[in-house]
């Protein structure tokens, strides 16, 4: 019984921190009904000292439609909205709540009127009132908001609310926020001193403009000196993040590079047999997303966002179905003739691109990303995509269960027998030839699952595959062939090396200068990163 | 020893391949300048420039040939040292131009301006001189061949891993020279081109002078490639091609083999380009790209690789195809060349020329098709 | 030790060299002197094939000496230096240049100036003609001379590849598992023409063929897991406890 007190004490505790603790709604209402008579600028000016007595975020909404025009009077009944829309009749939405409250004729409504300085007053108003919002994600916000538009007027307003805040984190945001202030006031030279030491302390990529601009304005030597100290220590730091932000990158680019080469580790690693038209089927995995994602939108427009979810097995299957054709049609007699299937395989590539330029036209087609893929977030001064996340997140997975495929199924298991030794394989009962069909369609299939990442942050056209084939040969030669766990190491080293050299080379000499290295490399070691040595494997 | 040489080049089938493209070399340029356009022998001007590119194209896959169908070494990356030859001679020829550009600049070609720069970069000294240029179009191609296979051979690397580092080369290639910092027109590559050696491009007669000169180059290339493949050399060649350790355990710098005919080949193949260039009016960056080098390929698969005539009937074969196909039926060259591929690959191992000439021991016994394929692996079991 | 490795034609001491952690050869060690033949015999993995590997520098030694005529470092040389130095290999499975003649793949196995201008430029000597016409007849081909190698049986391959062995006139030769896939009558007939090589130059002779073995009637070499375990007439190694042991005891 105590328990049950106890907790719904506690859920009760809970819930007031989380709900909007408002100040009496009836009263704001009051207020801003006010504006219906305020005729005068400062009539309207005194309405929005009054709002800001109260003490409330929630009148922030009204108070930026005010600033933007948006507050309206109706003339018939002398009630205050904020208007959306234009032309004859316009919506009406409550001031507070910002629900909607019907519709009026655009005759029948009167702009309570502002000028200038009445919106910078709304302006420190606001941001007054978000100083002190309860919410502390709010006050955190305004403080941003302060610091990337410093104004020294504002200094008073944050000396007062650092006095009052408690949250240490929001705090120190008010604090930068004041440095910031600080900096373009004409404060003594002490205080900007201690400004540059906060700048310093919370370091960052827009810190620099403002110490640059201080540093060229000043007169004063010591601040001269101390913004200089305060650039190198950050630019410093600055350096780690963005060799953090090049991993970042480099790893986002490894898992593409990862996608479009793990199934040809498979058909060229594990089988040998040299597939030009790998490429296409990661092309056939991206179109097959394409055409899911239409019949979507023209006939089930809720599941836009399962649409990945639809395309991968689809896309398995397409390009899986599409390799064992070919796999049954034209490699299995070349066989030992690596140059042949090399050749063969690029005649099946431009066929199917031609194919594809065919049925669906020569130009990108649209594929959309799903909402849970689109955005991004950071961390630190680290900038994540969230496309790019969940591709790093699905290589990965896709390279985990490829792995388990090949060390714990039985078919892993009989494909890695016929690797090693196909006439004893196939005299203990391995039916040889399926399981090449089988594992030249898992290969391909893979790449169809690549298309359909791929999808995400790609031109969808018939070229689409042209573009990864030579880099995910790279990636498996220099991985070292037949070894899965090469291609991860080899795709990773080639994301972040192109990465790292991008800043100081460009994007396109980055790649030559890789496409060089790998050559060298080759000849180094020829047979890759983590090759097999010894007696068999060079006969 | 270089007439035993010639003597070995100059057999049967290579004097009368040798006289017919003299033939030709004399007989199309004079039908086209000479002859009425109403009499039936008549070579109209746009096929004869159509032929002049099919003879460039026949010429670099006869190169590729030397590597490919004698030594085993499938370069995907020939189309590279034909684009370096071309560039080569792309540059004499903007340098030609002089005043008569868009901007009338006497040194920098036109891009170079547009680009701002003030002054020639040094690797474009001397190709005002022809000889120079010329000395280029073999140079560079040669060069680059040396260097890279001086590495690859040495290392041993054979087989797929060659191809696909050749393939590498070129796309490297391609992608340093679509910058427009390189120096070589970006994007745009060279053109508007004036004049060779004093007489303007478009003209009829230059064009024939250049038909001419093409046929007599392949003449020429030919026979060497003749006197080459039936020396000890060509047959050490295939030697390399059918069983590599076992040249080596019996003496033969196996590096030194394949990097001599590399380095042929490469020349050959930018002598292709260079002549390719002033017939078309245009080099870019394009000529690098790696499906160019594939299509070489099957060109030289189509006719019959490991024979000499093999190529130059590819080359012109599937290149007359695709003009036609192109013409008529756009959407389907690409179709067609896939299957070709996939067919040649498939049931035409020997090409053309191997069906011609095989057909009738093929008929015979069904074992020789089987020989061929096995001939045709690389080192096959050759080491235990 | 001195005098052993001034003698000898080929001497290995102390040779080991493993694949990924498996010892392939393990501190083997052999002299062959000028003229002497040998042969090797061993189970299946004893590492015959890498030793022949490592004197024609195929695969580097991790450690150990490989000397041959006293003074040449072979473990400083590549197969085609190794083959100019005179040492000529027979693989197990005979490779000879199929798309040639019969001739020309003794004719292109001559001990004459291998590099690219001689081979583009030479011709044959009359010497050297005869030399073929010789070597034709001792291999028994003169009459298939002009087919090529890949229509012969795979006796006469086997055969061709000695005679290639032969123009290449080396002072030590490699043969392995000569009459591999022979008939009775052919393995006699190539123990007669290896004793009839022997002499002239040493022979090294891989070997499963016990008769053939005894038909050669020489000195007998036993490997197993990559070392000597005895040496001496095959009566005398075929007595011996632990080679009857490795051949048979498992």
């Amino acid at each position: 019984m105590r328990l049950i007190i106890l907790l719904s004490g506690l859920l009760a505790l809970i819930l007031a921190a989380t709900m909007p603790v408002s100040a009496d709604e009836a009263e704001l209402r009051a207020v801003i009904a006010k504006f219906s008579e305020a005729k005068k600028f400062s009539q309207t000016e005194a309405v929005i000292e009054e709002l800001q007595a109260l003490g409330d975020t929630d009148a922030v909404p009204t108070l930026n439609a005010l600033s933007d025009g948006l507050l309206q009077v109706r003339e018939s009944d002398g009630a205050v909205f904020i208007i959306k829309g234009d032309g004859e009749t316009v919506d009406l939405l409550d001031p507070l709540t910002r629900e909607a409250a019907g519709t009026a004729p655009g005759a029948d409504l009167r702009k309570v009127k502002v000028k200038n300085s009445i919106r910078r007053l709304i302006a420190d108003v606001v941001s007054g009132l978000t100083l002190r919002a309860r919410n502390s994600a709010v006050r955190l916000e305004a403080a941003e908001t302060m610091f990337s538009r410093p104004d020294p007027a504002m200094i008073a307003t944050l000396d007062g609310v650092i006095a009052e805040e408690t949250d240490a984190g929001v705090k120190t945001a008010f604090m930068q926020a004041r440095a910031a202030a600080v900096l373009q006031s004409d404060l003594p030279e002490a205080d900007k001193l201690d400004a540059i030491a906060l700048m310093r302390d919370r370091g960052g990529r827009d810190v620099l403009p403002i110490l640059t601009a201080i540093g060229a304005s000043t007169q004063s030597d010591a601040i001269r000196a101390a913004s200089r100290e305060a650039i190198a220590s950050i630019e410093e730091s600055m350096m780690f993040w963005d060799a953090g932000q090049n991993i970042l990158y480099g790893v986002s680019l490894g898992s593409v590079l990862l996608l479009a080469a793990i199934g040809l580790a498979i058909t060229f690693g594990v089988m040998g047999v040299i597939n030009m038209a790998h490429g296409e089927m990661v092309m056939l995995g991206a179109y097959t997303t394409f055409v899911v994602q239409e019949f979507i939108r023209t006939s089930a427009p809720w599941a836009f966002d399962y649409s990945l979810a639809i395309a991968l097995p689809l896309a398995f299957c397409v390009s899986g179905a599409a390799g064992l054709v070919m796999e049954r049609g034209i490699i299995r007699f070349l066989y030992g003739r690596p140059l042949e299937t090399l050749l063969a395989t690029w005649g099946v590539s431009l066929i199917l691109q031609q194919a594809v330029r065919t049925i669906f036209g020569p130009t990108n087609r649209e594929v959309g990303n799903p909402s849970w893929m689109s955005g991004s977030f950071e961390v630190g001064e680290l900038l994540i995509t969230t496309n790019r996340l969940w591709i790093v997140v699905f290589s990965g997975v896709v390279f985990a269960i490829l792995l388990l495929v090949l060390k714990r199924t039985r078919f892993g298991l009989q494909m890695r027998a016929v690797t090693q030794n196909r006439p004893m394989a196939s005299s203990m009962g391995i039916a040889t030839p399926w399981v090449d069909a089988f594992t030249f369609a898992l290969g391909s299939g893979i790449a169809g699952i690549a298309g359909v990442a791929l999808s995400q942050i790609d031109n969808v056209s018939p070229n689409l595959g042209q573009g990864y084939i030579i880099d995910s040969f790279m990636v498996v030669v220099f991985g070292g062939v037949g070894n899965l766990w090469g291609t991860l190491v080899g795709a990773m080293t080639l994301g972040i090396a192109n990465k790292f050299l991008e800043p100081y080379a460009g994007a396109v000499l980055a790649k030559i200068f890789i496409l060089v290295l790998i050559i060298l490399f080759i000849q180094k070691r020829p047979r890759g990163l983590f090759a097999l040595k010894g007696r068999s494997v060079e006969a | 020893m270089i007439t035993g040489f010639l003597f070995r080049a100059l057999d049967r089938k290579a004097i009368l391949v040798a006289l017919a493209l003299m033939a030709i070399a004399l007989l199309v340029p004079l039908s086209n300048l000479y002859l009425p356009a109403s009499h039936p022998l008549h070579v109209p001007t746009h096929i004869l420039s159509l032929s002049g590119k099919y003879l460039t194209y026949a010429l670099l896959a006869l190169a590729l040939d030397l590597v490919w169908g004698y030594c085993g070494i499938l370069s995907l990356g020939h189309g590279a040292f034909f684009a370096l030859g071309g560039y080569a001679m792309g540059m004499y020829l903007m340098r030609q131009i002089g005043t008569r550009g868009v901007y009338g600049n006497p040194v920098l070609p036109d891009f170079m301006v547009f680009l701002n720069w003030k002054e020639l970069p040094w690797y474009w000294y001397g190709f005002d001189q022809f000889w120079f240029a010329a000395l280029m179009v073999v140079a560079v191609p040669g060069a680059l061949a040396f260097v890279f296979g001086w590495f690859a051979f040495r290392s041993r690397v054979s087989g797929v891993y060659l191809s696909i580092i050749t393939q590498a080369l070129t796309y490297a290639l391609l992608l340093a020279f679509f910058r427009n910092e390189m120096g070589f027109g970006g994007n745009n590559g060279l053109t508007d081109f004036k004049d060779i050696l004093g007489y303007s491009v478009q003209a009829r007669e230059t064009r024939a002078a250049l038909f001419a000169a093409t046929a007599i180059a392949l003449a020429l290339a030919f026979v060497i490639c003749s006197g080459i493949v039936n020396s000890r050399y060509g047959k050490v060649l295939v030697c390399v091609r059918d069983a590599e350790s076992r040249t080596r355990f019996i003496g033969y710098r196996v590096e030194h083999i394949k990097l001599f005919a590399f380095v042929v080949s490469a020349m050959m193949a930018g002598i292709a380009g260079a002549l390719y260039v002033p017939q078309v009016g245009i080099i870019n960056p394009g000529e690098f790209a790696p499906a160019n080098s594939i299509e070489v390929v099957i060109w030289t698969a189509v006719g019959g690789r490991g024979t000499l005539v093999g190529p130059i009937i590819g080359a012109i074969a599937v290149n007359g195809g695709k003009s036609y196909f192109t013409a008529a039926f756009p959407e389907f060259w690409l179709f067609a060349l896939g299957a070709l591929f996939v067919a040649t690959t498939l049931f035409l191992p020997k090409g053309i020329v191997g069906l011609v000439s095989g057909g009738v021991a093929r008929l015979r016994t069904g074992r020789e098709a089987d020989r061929i394929e096995e001939t045709l692996q690389p080192e096959a079991g050759a080491a235990e | 030790m001195n005098e052993r490795l001034t003698r000898s034609l080929l001497y290995l001491d102390g040779v080991s060299v493993s694949f990924d952690g498996f010892k392939a050869i393990n501190e083997l060690s052999l002299t062959v002197e000028p003229g002497e033949m040998r042969a090797i015999i061993g189970p299946n993995g004893a590492g015959k094939t890498t030793m022949m590997d490592i004197i024609t520098g195929k695969t580097r030694p991790d450690t150990g000496t490989v000397l041959f005529e006293g003074s040449v470092d072979l473990t400083k040389h590549d197969e085609a230096a190794i083959a100019q130095l005179g040492i000529g290999r027979k693989f197990q499975k005979p490779t000879v240049f199929e798309s040639h003649t019969v001739e020309d793949n003794l004719e292109l196995a001559l001990k004459r100036d291998h590099g690219i201008v001689a081979t583009l430029f030479n011709s044959t000597s009359a010497d050297q003609k005869t030399r073929i016409e010789e070597i034709l007849d001792t291999i028994r081909l003169t009459h298939r001379r002009a087919e090529r190698a890949a229509d012969l049986s795979h006796g006469q391959k086997q055969w061709l590849e000695i005679g290639m062995l032969l123009a290449q006139d080396p002072k030590l030769l490699l043969v392995d598992e000569p009459v591999a896939g022979m008939t009775d009558a052919e393995t006699v007939e190539t123990a007669k023409l290896l004793r009839g090589i022997a002499g002239e130059k040493a022979v090294i002779v891989v070997e499963h063929d016990m008769t053939f073995i005894r038909d050669l009637d020489v000195k007998v070499t036993v490997l197993a897991e990559g070392s000597v375990l005895a040496e001496g007439s095959l009566d005398h190694v075929s007595a011996d406890e632990r080679v009857i042991e490795s051949y048979l005891g498992r």
